[in-house]
């Protein structure tokens, strides 16, 4: 294994330009077990010391969260409690604390699991991502930047930061798994529902975090009938997604979580 | 690759691949307290310190703890008595497996102010898993350590 260590954020886009095919290391939760089990690279760039991509700011409507920013620092803060609480109620549900201390923002939009808790709450809250390569950044929707399991449209690119729009009106989070705690998602749902209406997303119903258009455009319109409901949840979801669980329940279980969000929405 | 860090305040250099596990290089310096339990980031069996964090050993590659200070619970004897004795005292051990993991964990917690409540502690505990025990005993020694 060829091992890079980047001083710096210039250095890592070099590095990722010499080395498309490399494995970033920055929490290294996940990357260290698929380097065991599936090495997919021959080069290790590590990024995790880049002080660039470290913390927490608010900008206007906006909050900026470093790529680095690990899940403990965000469970901690209290300015992600106040402006981002789907993403505070979110975040408690994340891992374990010795997992939380080493997992990051970034690597978890990277690594584009289904089932990736994070993820889906920062599309339902409309987050971008700013993506930086030698030739500059960029910032795309974060619901553009998957394309399939564990696919992502990085290009030459290392996540350098989120951005996330201070979030208003009422909000749902909750998470279906087999363990009290350390979960990994077989359903979750992240709903807001503020001036421009529903915003929709879940983990493990399809190969990335799924945005549920039809079901909101249904639920903007005013419509509330459990029948419709279900067929549109049905049609914003792709069965291929999930490996824990039966399609049929994690449908079922994203109905019931999507009444409960109807009928006991938090509000901010 | 050629790795530096201290452990328990000791410098250590370790000649090795990029890809180890930071599990197997504490162990082969002697470090047995940090056990090769599921080796997932799941159990915490592996729990030690990364210049101040409660990690799991098993999730973390060789070039994480460069330049580190990692301390596992053979350094922390005198700082974890109060911990031990609870858990000798309230039967909180059995196999003693995955008792360093909870020592730690409970040491993390106790140092910093954690409440003293079983549903903040079991809460607490989110990263350790007792296959013995059922935690009953594990949690009622974390209420009652001697401060």
């Amino acid at each position: 294994m060829n091992y890079r260590r980047a001083a710096n954020l210039d250095e890592a886009t070099a590095l990722l330009a010499q080395y498309p095919e490399a494995q970033l290391l920055c929490g290294s939760t996940d990357a260290a077990l698929q380097l065991r089990h599936a090495p997919q690279t021959t080069v290790l760039i590590d990024i995790h010391t880049l002080e660039e991509l470290r913390g927490i700011s608010v900008e206007g409507d906006y909050m900026r969260i470093g790529a680095l920013v690990t899940l403990n620092e965000l469970l901690r803060s209290d300015v992600v409690r106040a402006s981002l609480p789907l993403l505070a109620a979110c975040t408690e549900t994340f891992g374990s604390h010795q997992i939380r201390n080493l997992a990051t923002v970034g690597g978890n939009i990277a690594n584009a699991s289904p089932a990736a808790d994070l993820t889906a709450a920062l599309v339902a809250l409309e987050a971008t991502v700013t993506l930086t390569s030698q030739d500059g950044e960029r910032s795309v929707p974060l619901e553009t930047l998957f394309c399939g399991y564990r696919c992502t449209k990085l290009d030459h690119e290392l996540i350098t930061a989120v951005t996330v729009p201070l979030q208003t009106g009422s909000w749902y989070y909750r998470k279906a798994g087999t363990r009290e705690r350390l979960n990994i998602a077989k359903v979750s749902i992240a709903l807001t529902h503020g001036h421009g209406g529903f915003r929709i997303s879940g983990a493990s119903l399809g190969p990335n975090p799924v945005r549920f258009r039809t079901l909101e455009a249904l639920l903007d319109g005013g419509v509330y009938d459990d029948a419709a409901i279900k067929a549109a949840l049905e049609s914003d979801t792709d069965p291929s997604g999930g490996f824990r669980s039966t399609q049929a329940y994690r449908l079922r279980v994203a109905f019931n979580m999507i009444k409960e969000a109807l009928s006991q929405p938090e509000e901010r | 690759m050629q790795i530096t860090c201290t452990i328990n305040g000791r410098t250590h250099r370790f000649d090795c691949a990029p890809e180890s596990r930071v599990l197997d290089l504490v162990r082969e310096a002697g470090m047995t307290s940090v056990k090769a339990g599921c080796g997932e980031g799941e159990c915490g069996a592996c729990s030690l310190f990364v210049n101040g964090r409660l990690v799991n050993a098993c999730l973390l590659l060789a070039p994480q703890i460069q330049d580190a200070e990692v301390v596992t619970l053979e350094g922390l004897q005198e700082e974890t008595a109060a911990i031990r004795e609870s858990f000798a005292e309230h039967g909180a051990v059995q196999c003693g497996f995955c008792t360093p993991g909870f020592v730690l964990r409970a040491y993390d917690y106790l140092s910093h102010g954690g409440e003293r409540s079983e549903e903040a502690i079991k809460a607490a505990l989110d990263g350790n898993l007792c296959r013995c025990t059922g935690y009953r005993k594990i949690v009622e020694a974390i209420v009652k350590v001697k401060s």
